[in-house]
């Protein structure tokens, strides 16, 4: 009886073990691993991507998918840039600091713009959400370059740097702007109504409907949501390399569903925790990390990378499966 | 050695609690129509199963031209001669008709004796290669036997469910069965439709099939049928020739004796209106239905399936559209009703499939219990709007475990960890937490045992005793009479008549739902 129970609770926090043990083994073999420097380090490069993955696990719950997140944060960048050159430099000789900060909101609302209307495809016409996405993903990154002629725009000046670059309290600004997205995120699925109409959905979209929650609208904000973060990315990007950059980016999708997966997020919807993706984003980047401290080749770490989704899922399936006989 | 192409002897089916079939034996002869009729839970399906290979008897056997076989799966019932059609239809909508009838034993060049005989018993082609010619030509060939005028060309999906059926005979008949079983063919079918199915099962019969007939149309089986065989509470209750035997002798052999149970004597309806259904018509659903609910009130709406009860139940609710019609809430003219807006008016239904949209089985109990009442377990400050209050879900979701006695090892498992009749009850519980005046049950009683049933029927008298009004559909016409103030009787989508539990039995309620 007291092993059956201790073993279950085991199979809840696999994953958090196994991260554990990651951590444990790479402090021990990799040099430098396990330094402040180093841990800071990947928390900077996980946040970009792990802005975007918390939204897309809502995405993911209500039973949808955004293939556009790579484009839509390449593409952010570039609008950030672009309009700041043209408020700055054009016929309006903008100030610099106004310039940014208004091509900053207009970035963010046009990314939450795009996802809505994706959620409104969606909803009103049936299109997948798979399909507009896959559409909005080569379109975005064509637009991307349209803005900026193929080459890098740089109008910003050295402070622009602080957004992806600085630190506060010797945490990198991305990382802070991470954790809190964490936060809210995790805040808004778990205590409101929501995040809970958000898991109803994804579980059985008729019965929740039926209930008298407004499916259509939640969609489109869901949708909206990672438009937003998406942009927030890019911009975020945009400040770390100084420039808006057209080729940025490139892949994002996969890396960010990838962490989702990892960390056990069924594609079927409905099920799915905030904190299991925050586990997912931090074990791709600790794996990377610790593999480059390692020097092992790049063209290794795309095959563990790899190995790594599908174990997860296996892993997941075998619990679903499991769970289903008792 | 007898002269039936199907007969039973001894069979018996036992589950853990229950026989679905008792030592049941009769025999079904070839060229004639042997309808066969029950109540629902009659041992009919059972029956159908047994017949058919999806489930092996405990006891007894099954002959086919006198000679037993063992049925080990639908295939090998095919393979023996034993051809059923399903009340699903299960053709693939994107192929044409041709590819349906021979799916996976497409003719192939060989027309040897041998080959046609190893595609008739649905094996493998000796070949990889499909002449397609060949299987056009042959479900023509086909077809043309039955004189059916099909183009074989045809996508299913582009055709009417009338056809489809058809065709899903036809598939059948490609195996030269000695005996063609359909269930409830009709059930989806228009008028005409049924005409033209009917013709098509005349035409095989002279062909010296045997052809079992399930039905629960009382009206049909004087027209298609030859023989009726009653099935009661698992048991042969008798075999006749349909020319000597009237309807309500059937309906008497159906249900035996029954005995009538009555509401509680203490429900008071008011004179109140809370609902008033005015000319309601959706396309090929309902038409012109007008009824009015009162305060306190008990309504029951009988009807066979595809009565259109559900669709009304669900178009007044908002969750379909309908065409015209208007619909009054406490003399208030509804327009343009959606779930979410009636819920806020304070009507609720519990829908008629409870797994499919009536719970999200991923969620958990407590969820589950306060799904449509999410907004009154949130706060409504400007800045908290939508921030769900964890103590106010807790006590929501005990009170109404408390009320509906829900037996559950905790409110944070899943709701599929839960009973049949169970489930039911927090499906309703989610509804009565969001403080209804009216209550629409679609078929509550569904797959739940006999207690889970009755406190139920208790909920619905409590509700009336609350001053509650419900609406009440089923198809156990026991239950309405049991539960209900009164009764609407609705028949292909039209409510025809209202009859009040003291003053009809159930023999006649059946036989008037029945007849045209």
């Amino acid at each position: 009886m007291f092993k059956r129970r201790s073993s279950f609770k085991i199979q809840n926090y696999i994953l958090e073990t196994v991260l554990v043990a990651l951590i444990i083994i790479f402090a021990f073999s990799a040099p430098g691993f396990f330094t402040l420097r180093n841990v800071l380090n990947v928390l900077r490069n996980v946040s970009m991507q792990g802005i975007i993955a918390f939204a897309m696990t809502l995405v993911i719950i209500s039973g949808e998918i955004d293939l556009s997140v790579g484009s839509a944060v390449a593409f952010a960048g570039c609008l950030t840039a672009f309009l700041t050159d043209k408020l700055a430099n054009g016929a309006l000789a903008m100030n610099l600091e106004a310039a940014i900060f208004i091509s900053i909101a207009a970035a963010i609302i046009v990314g939450f713009g795009i996802g809505t209307f994706t959620g409104f495809f969606r909803t009103k016409f049936k299109v997948p959400t798979f399909i507009t996405t896959l559409a909005l993903m080569t379109a975005l990154s064509g637009a991307a370059n349209l803005l900026t002629n193929g080459f890098p725009i740089t109008p910003f000046p050295e402070w622009y740097n602080f957004f992806g670059g600085g630190y506060v309290l010797g945490i990198p600004f991305p990382a802070i702007i991470f954790l809190v997205s964490f936060g809210i995120i995790y805040f808004l699925s778990n205590f409101t109504t929501f995040g809970r109409s958000v898991y109803a959905i994804g579980g059985n979209e008729e019965a929740a409907r039926l209930s008298g929650i407004k499916v259509k609208k939640v969609k489109i904000l869901v949708m909206g949501l990672v438009g937003a973060l998406a942009a927030l990315s890019g911009i975020l990007i945009s400040s770390q390399i100084m420039s808006g950059t057209p080729t940025t980016a490139k892949g994002w999708e996969l890396d960010i569903i990838s962490a989702v997966i990892i960390g056990g997020v069924s594609l079927q919807g409905g099920a799915g925790r905030i904190w299991s993706t925050f586990i997912g984003v931090v074990f791709l980047g600790i794996i990377i990390n610790g593999m480059t401290l390692l020097n092992v080749s790049e063209y290794w770490q795309y095959v563990v990378k790899g190995l790594l989704i599908l174990a997860a899922v296996l892993l997941n399936q075998l619990q679903d499966m499991k769970k289903r006989k008792a | 050695m007898s002269n039936y192409k199907l007969e039973a002897k001894k069979l018996t089916k036992e589950y853990p609690g229950t026989i679905a079939l008792d030592d049941f034996s009769t025999g079904f002869t070839g060229g004639r129509v042997h309808t066969v009729i029950g109540k629902n839970g009659s041992g009919k399906s059972t029956l159908m199963k047994l017949f058919s290979g999806a489930i092996a008897p405990t006891k007894g056997e099954v002959y086919v031209d006198g000679e037993p076989v063992v049925l080990h799966s639908p295939l090998d019932a095919f393979k023996k001669g034993i051809a059923m059609v399903y009340q699903e239809l299960s053709l693939i909508p994107d192929m044409t008709v041709a590819e349906n009838i021979f799916l996976n034993r497409y003719p192939d060049g060989d027309t040897s004796e041998s080959g046609s005989k190893r595609k008739k018993e649905g094996n493998a082609k000796k070949l990889p290669f499909i002449r397609w010619k060949n299987v056009y030509k042959e479900a023509a060939d086909l077809l043309e036997s039955m004189n059916i005028e099909l183009d074989v060309y045809e996508k299913v999906s582009r055709m009417s469910v009338g056809k489809q059926q058809i065709i899903e005979i036809a598939k059948a008949m490609s195996f030269n069965p000695s005996v063609l079983i359909l269930d409830e063919p009709t059930s989806a079918l228009a008028r005409h439709e049924t005409q033209a199915l009917f013709s098509l099962i005349k035409r095989l019969k002279q062909k010296g099939v045997a052809i079992l007939y399930i039905t629960h149309r009382l009206q049909e089986l004087s027209i298609i049928g030859d023989t009726v065989t009653v099935i009661r509470d698992g048991k042969l209750i008798g075999t006749r020739e349909i020319k000597d035997v009237s309807s309500r002798q059937i309906v008497d052999m159906m249900f035996g004796n029954v005995e009538q149970k009555n509401r509680p004597t203490d429900l008071k309806v008011s004179d109140e209106v809370v609902l008033q259904v005015d000319k309601l018509s959706s396309k090929g659903l309902f038409q012109d239905v007008s009824f009015s609910l009162k305060r306190g009130e008990v309504l029951g709406i009988a009807g066979m399936l595809g009565a259109g009860r559900s669709e009304l139940l669900r178009s007044i609710f908002g969750a379909d559209p309908f065409d015209s019609g208007e619909i009054y809430m406490s003399g208030k003219k509804i327009l343009y009703p959606e779930p979410g807006k009636m819920r806020d008016l304070g009507l609720a239904m519990t829908p008629e499939n409870r797994k499919s949209e009536g719970l999200v089985q991923s969620m958990s109990i407590r969820q589950n219990m306060c799904m449509a009442s999410m907004d009154r377990i949130a706060a409504k400050g400007p800045l908290t709007k939508g921030f769900i209050s964890q103590e106010m879900e807790k006590a929501f979701t005990k009170e109404q475990i408390q009320r509906l006695e829900i037996k559950l090892a905790s409110e944070e498992d899943l709701i599929s960890s839960l009973s049949g009749g169970n489930q039911q009850k927090v499906v309703i519980g989610n509804w009565l937490n969001t403080k209804p005046q009216i209550v629409f049950f679609d078929e509550p009683s569904r797959g739940i045992d006999v207690n889970a049933k009755q406190q139920i029927f208790q909920i619905m008298w409590d509700l009336s005793r609350d001053n509650l009004s419900c609406v009440f559909v089923s198809t156990e016409l026991e239950e309405l009479l049991e539960v209900c103030h009164r009764i609407l009787i609705m028949k292909q989508g039209k409510i025809v008549e209202e009859v009040y539990p003291e003053n009809i039995g159930l023999e006649e309620l059946y036989a008037r739902c029945m007849e045209e």
